[in-house]
Formats: C-alpha cells, structure tokens, sequence
C-alpha cells in the first residue's frame, strides 16, 4: 500500500449515487441551497426565462416597468421581511428607510438644482451609500427599538414615518423641499443603466437595461439574505421571534441581534429606495412621508404576509402580487360595471377596488394561510412529494 | 465497464481466494474506490477499498498481538457497521474463527455462546453489549478482552478486561510496525479446510448449535449465489447499491452483504439502526435488496396504512394503479415472472401514475433485483410487488450449506416454491420422509464441538438433511411443506402441515403471529397474536378506544375480526385442516422473553410453557381467556385473567 488510506481522495461510482438526491455524502451537498436536480433544474430555467423575457414579443415598456418595480419591492420586501418575519420585530416604518435611501441617492448621485445640492458621484458609490445611510439611522434607532415590542414597537417605528416627513419636507438642500428632486442616474464608468444601449451589436431597450440590473442586484440580495436566514444570526432571527425571554436565556444577545435584523433591514430598504428612486423619476417627500409613507409601509407589509413570512421567495412572490394585482385590476375594471377609471363617476374607483381587495386579502391569508403564497406553493408541492400517500 | 467488473482473480502465488484476499486485490486495483457508507453525523460517510483493506490489516494484527492464534474464536456482537466485517475479515486474514451474535441476544445466550464456541476476545458494540458480556464474564473463563465500539458510557468503568476500539487498532498499528508481513504469512498458510466463521442456528428446538463453514465452504457460496447470480440474478456488478441491516451473524446477511461485497465489489450502506430502515432505504435506493417476509409483509402492510389516510384524489388514482397491479401481479404470477406485452403496458400506463412515486417513497425505485429468504412469504405480498414491478425471487438455503439450495430464477418464478436447485449441487428428495437432502462443496463441516449432532445431519454419503420436507412442483421447482419435526399428527391419524395454515393466517394484514396446534388433538386450534399497528389503525378508524397491546387483542371487535380471518383461511383449506378454536396471545412475543428465536421464529417449545394454559381452555371446552370459535367470541372471564396477571406479577 504506497499512500496511507486516510489521505486517498475517495472516488464514488456515479452509479452508486445517480438518481438517489438524499443519499448525502457530503455536508456541503446536503446545506445547498439547491440540493436536488430538481431545484436546480427549474431555478435555472426561471432565471433563463426572467432574461430572456426582455427580448420576447411580450415584453412592452410599460410591462417591463412594472416587472422592475416588481424587483425593487421585493428587495424591499425582503428586508422587511429579515426584520418582520425572520426576526418577529414588526416594523411600520419601512417607508422612512426607503425614502431615506431614495433621497440619499438622489443627493450623492444627483445635479445640484436651484435650492438643493448634488454630488453627482457614479452609481457604484451611491447606490452604496443608499443602503449604508439608512442602515446607519437603522443602527442608531434600533436600541431604542429593541426596549419594546408588538404593539409599543408598532407605534414607535410608525413615529418614524412622520419624523421623516418633517425631515424630507425641510431639508431643502438634501431633499429639494415639497417639490421634491429628480431621480440620480444609474451610471457606472460612463454606462447608463437607464439609457438605451448598443452591447456587442444589440440594441438594447432603456427599460430592458435597467430591468435586467434590477434583477441581477434582486438575485445578488436574494441569495444574500437567504445565506444570513440560515446562519447563526438567522437561527438567532428566530429564536427572538419566538420567545425573545426564552432566546436571552438560550444565550442569544438580545440587543445585538435586534440591532442586526433593524441593521440589515434599514440597508436593504435604502438600496430599495434607490432604485424605486430612478423607476420613479421625480421623488417627493410625499412619497415616503406621512400618510403616504404609512400606506407604503403597509403595502410593504402585505408583500410579506401575502406572499409569505420569513421565506425569501416568498417576499418575491409578494412583491409581484402586490405590484401587478392593480394593473390586473385597471385590465378588469373595463369588464366590470361599477368600477371606472380614476373619475368620480363610477361608484368605485381602481384605486379603491385594490384597497378593499388588498385589505380582504390580507384578512383571508391571516385567517386561510398565514404562511402565504409561499405556503400555498409548499402545499402543493408537499402533495405531490407524498404522492400517492399524504404524509 | 465489464472489464472492471471480473471478480478478483486467485493470484497463482498469493494463495486461495478467500476474503481477505478479495479486499487486497479490490484494494491493490481500486484503492480510492468507495466500498462502504455508513451514516453517521448525518451524511453517509464514504470508506474506500484502500481503508477497508487497512483496516482489516490493523485488526488481524491487534489480534494477534492480543495473542489469538489460528483457530481461536473471537465473537463479534454488533449492529451491522463497517467495523463488522473490518473485524470478520481481520479475524479470519490471521485465521481465526469469527461468531457472532445477535444484537438482541439477552445475556444469558450471551453466555451460552461465548462459553460454547470458547471465544478468546468480544467484539461489543456499546454500553448495552458490554453490561452483558460484563454480567456473564465470570462465566466464560476464555473470554480474555472486551473490545468496545462505542466508548459512550463504558469510558469510566473500571475493567481489566476492557479495551477501546481505538487503543485496539493503534495496537495492531504497532505490531504491524514491528512484523509487516504477518497477514501474508498468514494468508499463504490458509486452506479450504481452514474454519472461518461460527454462525449459531437459531434453533427453534433446543440450543443454539455452532455450524462451521470452512473457507472452501464460503467460496463456493460466494461463486454460486453471487458471481453465478444464485442469490441476486443477473449477477451483482459493482455499481450496484445494497441496504445492510440484517443481522450480519446470520447467513443470509452475511452472504447479501460481506460475500456480495467481496465478490462483486457492490457499495454496502449500512443502516443507522433497525428502527430507520425504511428511511433509510429511501435514501440509498438500493438496486439489490434482500429481505426476509417480515420485513416485505411491514412495507406491504405500511402501504395500506398510509393509503388509508390519503386524500381522496390520492386514494383513488391508488386503487386504479393497484387493479393495474393485480393484473400484472396475476400475469406475471401466471407467466413465471415473463413480462407480456400487456403487462408492459400496463405497467407504462400505472408506472408515471402510481408505481414510480410508490416505488420511491418505500426505497425500492431502484431495486433490479431482490430476494426473499428464511421464512415462507405469503403469495398475496409477492403478488403486491410483482404487481407494482418488483419482482421477488424467492431463495431457500440454510446455514449449514451457506445458503446455497434452491432459488427461483428470473423468468422461472414459481409461486409458492422456493425454486429451482443452484447449479453445480446435488439435491434430492428422501424417498420415506420427503426431507430435501443437499450435496456440494458448500455443505458444512459440522457442529461445533457437537459431533452426535453433526452425524445426524451430515449422513456417511455427505448428504446434508435439511430437516425440511419438501416436494417436487413440475418436476423441476422445490416447495417447502414445513419442518420435519413442527409436522402435525392429529388424533384422527392425519398428517398436517401448520406452517401452511399459519402462513395462511399471517397473510392477513392484522394478524402477526399464529401457532397452529393440534398433535395428538382432535382437531386444530391456533394461537393468536395481532399485528398491533394495523388493527391499533383498524380500531383507531371503529373509534375503538383501547390502551395496551392486550387490551386491544382482547376486544370483542378485534376477535370477531381474528374469527373471520380464521374463517376466510379456512376456506383454502380441508375440512381436517380447518381451525376451530382460538384464543389471543396476551403479549407481542419477544426474543428477549425467550419465544421468539434471534430470527423471530417462534419457538414452539416455549409456546406450551407460555400459553398452555390458552390451549387447555380450549380443549377443555372452556371459556376463560378470551378468543372463540367459528360460531361466536367470548372476552373471556376478567377476573380469571387478572388473576393470570397478578401470578405474571409474582
């Protein structure tokens, strides 16, 4: 025998292992995240169909507009869900965060205009900053945060929304005041990521291209996010949410791990908001303060618990439930009498058919399925991995 | 591939081609090879030819640094892991003698075979195995160390006789230093002749006895039931994938995993436990499976229970699959295991809707071949998996000719007999008795230390008795009518079979255990004994409260249901051969109580100590205990049976 056994590399038959997806003999095959071809195999071809799908006939503007916006809400969502759903700590001032993160990007990356100022530095440093300022104010916030919880905490991140509609409306230099200011561009070495473009002899639409970033940085966060949920913090995410008493006595820090979630959250709702930023065009301090920042941190409360507490696809499946349902409603209400356009003739608006529909929405998934879209995908796919039994 | 494939070739100078000398050539040719899995720390660990063959070396040097000598006998009493057959085929590299025990023999078998076999070293698993050997060492004046597995528990006891695994094996690393070429003297030095392996019959009658094999012996059982495809047909390769978890000191295990492994090179899993084979098997998928009824009857029996519970969309696209399945089940039956053009299609048409998913949730998706051995199985469970397209060979061999006998042959299957007889032995029918004899260079060399008992098995022409009566089917198939010895002879003069009946019985999903009796009787009777997941099921779904296992057997419901299962088997058989009472056995048998054996057959000897008193209720025409007969069910009286209890007690 030349070399000592414990030193040879084994070498299994892939016959021995082909077509048996549990049979692990290794950790690391056994922890992936995609740890069976079947995964594997419909993950790839979701991506491939997310790329491609720009370069189809079906893809409008308008279509892949909203299919952006529907990537920068679950980044979004995301972060709310690692603070809300993995962490137990409900939070209603996500919108302040984001409309942070909106406006810091406006200011880094934006041109100085009349009253209010702009660095007018490349995207590969604002885009950071937008995540890194509200995660800084996150930080600052959160040991306050983590004093109180349910209903106390509730009230404390709502109070939030209303310091920054303060904020945002007076510093002008920052904000541009009520009028608000234009969007950054999204620039990195001189390519717009919003501008038609020529790549190697393609032509490239303006809302393909921006589109295509969008995904790309939802996939990069996703997976990110999804890495942090299953490693110690995350493990720590929910001993909190369960019984933040018992998790202290396991040896959890209590204060550290809230500061976390509220940390890692604030960043993703800042990167949000730079984003949402540029699909906007033009940002208020209307659109993140006040009653309006209250109504899109509830929007983005629904793309959790719609879509599904404390599963990152889940935030995804959310985040296209809530964005798209209006435009399927806008579709519909050409069939539907009673329901009009945004006039005062018909005897409900769109705008308060997705209120009610929302709302009823969020009523039925709390009482029917509190895990969600997400949950009813787990359902089903638990039915047909039990076939023919049904356990 | 094939050329890989070939088994290790005897070198001409290297010796005979015993194990150990397979896993040196499997170890020479494929070092990096992986060989072995065992699940532990939840991943299945991978373990090459090359650390296999290591550790086979280390072992037989510690043991002989231990002092063993040739011939000595060392026992191994363990789960099956990968340290078994490191220690069996160590042990027998330095041409020592391995026995093992049963992980469930209770202390006091642990001390009959360690003192009949004279074991010179134990092998023990863990805190359990050693306690026992612990408790009977006094006993057992050759036992001169305990090595242990599993330092759990048995690191603080203070024993001289106590050895680590590890300082074991870092003591055959020293001797190996010291004399490198011990395991090939050793190695030239064996002979056919030379006795490898102790493996105790279970004896339903009387003591265990120590059957020797001899390396002749083994070989050729490893020529015919692997390389010749006896027991896995076509022959195992070595991309083939076998589940261990049968006792590997019984020789089927012991032919299905060390000799399959050794002779073909197939990757053995080794179980966690008994208790996780079925996930298990999912896991590991098998393509070979070997298993005994009982454990076919369970995975049948778990089927149904977890149909019951299904949703209806799943309920009834299962009953569609099996009236497929009872289609190719009754044509592959009626076609000797031949696939039709109907049975093809149907089984594409249930394959995408049933049988794929069903294949896969039990572990047997994968299954190319699998066995039935040690006990007659029921036709309806083999049917069930003809059915959904695992084709079930039955085998029939014993331990005294390694198992080598007769086996159904694909495309030959005959139901209800074991098969034909291997190629290359000698089998005939005794012309008075009808016992099946065996002849061939596979027969063993005799009881150990038994000499008397070997002279009534082996006979002057070396022919082996089996012991079982068995008859001709068509002239070429062997069907097993029962032990010679459990023949009934009622009062009326006729000769009767109760392993017939009783299997007869067993076929019922509820029904575990049934003794049949009736010698010197008028008429038969049976003892009872529920199969206590199912009817626990069956009474959960009646809203039948029940607490323990005797209270359960012992319902009204529950014996109405015995009385019609005793009825439907009455109607397969003769009028002589029909039941007419019975009473419910009041416990689930055990091997450590002494009615079952190692291998879970009743032993009929303790049947009258245990429950004679349920059999003279029954001939005395009485009442007391609760069973019944074809007419109606009687609880039987409560007081007398807490009386029973409180003398348990005593």
């Amino acid at each position: 025998m030349s070399a000592p056994p414990d030193t040879i590399e084994p070498k299994a038959a892939r016959a021995t292992l082909r077509g048996r997806p549990e049979l692990y003999t290794r950790y690391a095959a056994d922890q992936a995240l995609l740890n069976t071809n079947a995964k594997k195999f419909w993950t790839l071809a979701l991506l491939l169909a997310v790329i491609i799908l720009p370069f189809t006939p079906f893809a409008t503007r308008a279509w892949l507009g909203n299919l952006t916006v529907v990537m920068i809400y679950a980044i979004g969502g995301i972060g709310l869900n690692l603070v809300t759903g993995f962490a137990g700590q409900v939070s209603l001032g996500h919108a302040f965060f984001i409309g942070l993160g909106a406006f810091t990007a406006a200011f880094v990356g934006g041109t100085p205009g009349r009253t209010a100022g702009g660095l007018e530095l490349e995207m590969w440093i604002w885009l950071p900053l937008a995540g890194l300022v509200p995660m800084a104010v996150g930080l600052l916030v959160a040991p306050l945060a983590a004093r109180v919880r349910g209903l106390y905490l509730a009230i404390l991140t709502l109070g939030l929304v209303f310091l920054g509609e303060h904020i945002f409306r007076e510093w002008e230099f920052v904000t541009g005041g009520f009028i608000g200011r234009r969007a950054p561009e999204p620039v990195i070495a001189g390519f717009n990521f919003n501008q038609r473009q020529e790549i190697f002899g393609v032509d490239f639409e303006r809302e393909a291209i921006f589109y295509l970033f969008c995904f790309v940085l939802l996939v990069i966060l996703a997976v990110l996010a999804r890495n942090l949920a299953r490693s110690k913090s995350g493990r720590a995410f929910a001993a909190v949410r369960d019984r933040d008493v018992a998790a202290e006595v396991m040896g959890v820090p209590l204060l550290k791990t809230k500061v976390l979630a509220f940390g890692v959250s604030s960043f993703y709702a800042g990167i949000c908001g730079g984003l949402l930023a540029i699909a906007f065009g033009q940002i208020t301090p209307e659109n993140f303060g006040g009653l309006a920042g209250l109504l899109l941190s509830v929007e983005f409360l629904a793309v959790i618990l719609i879509g599904g507490v404390a599963t990152i696809s889940g935030s995804i499946i959310g985040a296209a439930f809530v964005v798209l349902l209006p435009r399927f409603v806008e579709i519909a209400s050409a069939y539907i009498p009673f329901v009009g356009g945004q006039g005062s003739g018909a005897f409900l608006t769109i705008f308060q058919v997705n209120q009610i529909l929302f709302g009823a929405l969020i009523v039925a998934f709390l009482i029917l399925e509190p895990r969600g879209l997400f949950g009813l995908w787990l359902r089903m796919r638990n039915y047909w991995k039990a076939w023919p039994f049904s356990y | 591939m094939t050329a890989t494939l070939e088994p290790a070739a005897p070198h001409a100078d290297a010796g005979l081609a015993t194990i150990p000398a397979r896993i040196r050539d499997h170890a020479t040719r494929d070092p990096a090879r992986v060989c072995m899995r065992e699940k532990r720390y939840g991943i299945w660990q991978d373990i090459t030819w090359a650390a296999y063959w290591d550790n086979v070396q280390l072992v037989g040097h510690a043991l002989v640094s231990l002092g063993v000598e040739p011939g000595d006998r060392v026992a191994v009493h363990s789960e099956n892991r990968p340290e078994w057959l490191y220690a069996d085929v160590g042990i027998v590299a330095v041409r020592a003698i391995t026995m093992g025990l049963y992980p469930t023999n209770p202390a006091t078998e642990v001390a009959y075979l360690l003192q009949d076999s004279g074991s010179k070293i134990l092998i023990a698993e863990d805190q359990e195995q050693v306690d026992k050997a612990l408790a009977v060492e006094a006993d057992c004046p050759d036992l001169e160390w305990i090595v242990y597995l599993e330092p759990r528990g048995v690191r603080e006891y203070d024993h001289p006789k106590l050895m680590d695994w590890q300082d074991f094996i870092e003591r055959g690393r020293q001797h190996r230093g010291s004399d490198a070429s011990l395991i090939d003297r050793r190695a030239a030095d064996a002979t056919d002749a030379d006795i490898v392996t102790l493996i105790y019959t279970s004896g339903t009658t009387g003591p265990p006895k120590g059957a020797m094999l001899t390396g002749g012996n083994v070989a050729f059982a490893m020529e015919t039931l692997v390389a010749d495809g006896g027991f896995y047909n076509p022959p195992p390769t070595n991309d083939d994938v076998v589940l261990s978890y049968l006792p590997l000191c019984h020789v089927a295990e012991r032919a299905a995993t060390t000799w399959t492994n050794a002779q073909a090179g197939v990757t053995v899993h080794f179980a966690e436990s008994i208790e996780t084979v079925q996930a298990n098997l999912k896991e590991v998928q098998p393509t070979l499976f070997f298993a005994v009824p009982r454990i076919w009857e369970k995975i049948y029996a778990g089927i149904h229970i977890k149909m019951n519970s299904a949703s209806l969309l799943k309920k009834l696209t299962y009953g569609f699959g099996m009236k497929l399945a009872t289609k190719i089940g009754d044509e592959l039956v009626e076609r000797e295991g031949n696939h039709s053009v109907k049975t093809r299609v149907l089984y594409a048409i249930g394959y995408p809707l049933v049988f794929r998913a069903l294949r896969d949730r039990v572990g047997l998706r994968k299954v190319r071949a699998a066995g039935s051995g040690a006990a007659p199985i029921a036709p309806e469970v083999l049917r069930f998996f003809f059915g959904i397209g695992v084709i079930i060979y039955e085998i029939y061999g014993m331990t005294e000719n390694c198992a080598v006998a007769t086996v159904n042959r694909p495309g030959r299957v005959k139901l209800g007999s074991v098969g034909e007889p291997q190629p290359g032995i000698e089998l005939k029918l005794d012309e008075e008795t009808g016992e099946i004899l065996t002849r061939h260079p596979a027969v063993f060399a005799g009881y150990w230390n038994k000499p008397d008992k070997t002279a009534e098995t082996i006979d002057d022409d070396g022919w082996l008795h089996t012991g079982d009566v068995g008859e001709w089917v068509d002239g070429t198939h062997i069907k097993i009518v029962d032990r010679i010895k459990d023949i009934i002879i009622t009062a009326g003069g006729k000769n009767i079979s109760p392993s017939e009946i009783e299997n007869s019985l067993k076929t019922s999903p509820f029904i575990k255990e049934a003794v049949v009796i009736g010698d010197k009787r008028p008429y038969l009777t049976a003892l009872i004994g529920i199969e206590m997941d199912t009817v626990g099921d069956w009474a959960q779904r009646r809203k039948i409260p029940y607490t323990t296992f005797r209270d359960l057997a012992e319902k009204e419901e529950v014996l109405k249901l015995m009385q019609k299962a005793i009825a439907d088997t009455n109607d397969r058989f003769a009028r002589v051969e029909n039941v007419r009472k019975f009473r419910m056995m009041p416990k689930e048998l055990d091997h450590e109580d002494g009615e079952l054996t190692a291998t879970q057959k009743v032993k009929r000897s303790s049947m009258h100590d245990m429950f004679g008193h349920l059999v003279d209720d029954m001939y005395g025409n009485g009442t007391a205990y609760p069973g019944g007969d074809l007419v109606e069910v009687h609880t039987g009286e409560r007081a007398a049976s807490d009386d029973e209890d409180a003398e348990g007690a005593a």
